[in-house]
């Protein structure tokens, strides 16, 4: 007893170390990826509707506000991490023109190629390209990219650290990262309203919609998981990014971090 | 909500539905392909920025307009003006008489702001097509028939109660001023401050004249 008595701590932070979150459950960190997939293998055909139909359209605002604080120009090279279907590289396509590029980048091969048939089908192509990768291991050169974006993918992530320190080092001096979350509410009431809806009305839209109400409980315990606003803004600070803010959409349900690469 | 990206999304929908309604629209617009004309209007807190491809992308800028003017290309233009100079823009005479009052400034392209203003004031569209369209030929004619004529005839009733009502406050109840009389009360209080300004100077001179005696 006395000899196994030291180990059981070690073994204890071992697991520790080995666990993550995936919702509200503990999970090997070597399994998050693929829980993750398959959440986003079973709604990628009905990700866009199911968004429209979650925010009420506001979704679109939120992440047009993230390209208006972009300051995406003719030719930019943009990266759009866990880009899903390509909501954010449609417009910086148009905006950095044909001497600037986006690269549209997903963890997750069913959304990117549900992302590369829309952007296709509206006709951009001549500026994008398709990457599957993994955000903690971005497969680019250093000081590659003007601007780095990540909307509502974050959170997905199983070492966020790592992810904020890989989009560091691909950024060019002079870079901004753009991280579009969900975050947390800024008023109590708002607060109690936002996880009725969440975790009562969420689901339950989920199953109407996509016939899947698992993965839409995930996404409503995902943003409980996530790190509050100055957290995340301490995160940053941590990769190295300087001049880091947030600022806080509709209340908090959604917070914009910003920080720069000098 | 950001309040700014809700106005840019409805700019940018009305923009892009009413462009393609003129079919010699796309031509102006392909001319502008690649090109960026930011706008910031007082006492608008953010600017606007008017992106031009195959459609026209409206965005909010919440930088600083000295950010902006700084990253300019040869394809950029950036306008600062104010809401109440907006109007006179439309007459390109103005423009340098403008710049000189320091009511608006161009930097970049200003051809590029040219190219923009004439997108959208060439436009033309013949809205009784576009309703034939939805109806047939013969509602959307009658209807733009019946519009025009009720125009016409709201147009005049309410030129007749202006008149009517013009002449029964200056002439029958006297209640204002006459439209000459004004004229010529404005007159006189201009020779009046020319008058006075003529003594004003007279008076410094007297005066500098005794201080030196």
């Amino acid at each position: 007893m006395s000899d196994n008595a030291p180990s059981t701590p070690v073994k204890a932070a071992q697991t520790e170390q080995e666990k993550t979150d995936f919702g509200f459950s503990q999970v090997e960190k070597t399994q998050k990826a693929s829980l993750v997939a398959n959440v986003f293998d079973s709604v990628a055909a009905k990700y866009d509707i199911m968004n429209d139909f979650m925010s009420m359209g506001v979704h679109r605002l939120w992440k047009r506000y993230t390209i208006d604080c972009a300051g995406a120009r003719a030719g930019h090279k943009v990266l759009d991490i866990a880009g899903g279907t390509g909501d954010l590289t449609a417009k910086f396509s148009r905006l950095v023109g044909p001497t600037g590029s986006v690269t549209l980048a997903d963890i997750n091969l069913s959304m990117l190629k549900v992302g590369r048939d829309k952007l296709r089908d509206r006709g951009l192509i001549s500026n994008i390209d398709y990457v599957q990768a993994d955000a903690e291991a971005l497969p680019f050169p250093d000081n590659h990219f003007d601007i780095v974006t990540m909307a509502f993918g974050l959170r997905n992530v199983t070492e966020k650290q790592n992810a904020l320190n890989s989009i560091f080092r691909v950024l060019k001096p002079g870079g901004r990262l753009l991280v579009l979350e969900f975050s947390k509410p800024t008023s109590e009431q708002l607060s109690k309203l936002y996880d009725m809806y969440s975790f009562h009305v969420l689901p339950k839209m989920g199953q109407l919609v996509a016939n899947d109400a698992d993965s839409y409980q995930y996404l409503a315990e995902s943003i409980r998981m996530h790190p509050d606003q100055e957290t995340l803004k301490g995160m940053f600070e941590q990769a190295g990014f300087e001049q880091c803010d947030y600022q806080n959409l509709t209340g908090g349900i959604v917070a914009l971090h910003r920080g720069y690469k000098f | 909500m950001p309040a700014s990206a809700l106005l840019t999304a409805t700019l940018e929908q009305a923009i892009n539905r009413v462009l393609p309604l003129d079919p010699d629209s796309a031509a102006r617009l392909q001319a502008l392909s690649g090109a960026r004309l930011t706008a910031f209007v007082a006492p608008l807190p953010f600017g606007l920025s008017l992106s031009f491809s195959e459609q026209v992308d409206v965005h909010a800028v919440h930088e600083a307009p000295a950010e902006v003017v700084a990253a300019l290309t040869e394809k950029d233009c950036c306008i600062q003006t104010s809401l109440s100079v907006l109007p006179e823009l439309q007459q390109t005479s103005q423009l340098t008489r403008l710049i000189q009052q320091q009511k608006l400034t161009v930097d970049g392209e200003l051809q590029i702001a040219q190219q923009v203003s004439a997108l959208f004031q060439q436009l033309d569209i013949d809205w009784e097509d576009q309703l034939a369209q939805v109806t047939n030929d013969v509602i959307a004619h009658q209807a733009f028939t019946t519009g025009r004529q009720v125009h016409e005839r709201v147009s005049s009733l309410l030129g007749t109660f202006s008149r009517t009502l013009g002449n029964a406050v200056v002439e029958e109840k006297q209640l204002a001023a006459h439209r000459l009389a004004v004229m010529h009360f404005n007159d006189s209080v201009s020779t009046l401050r020319d008058d006075v300004a003529r003594a004003e100077s007279r008076l410094e001179k007297l005066e500098q004249r005794l201080t030196k005696r």
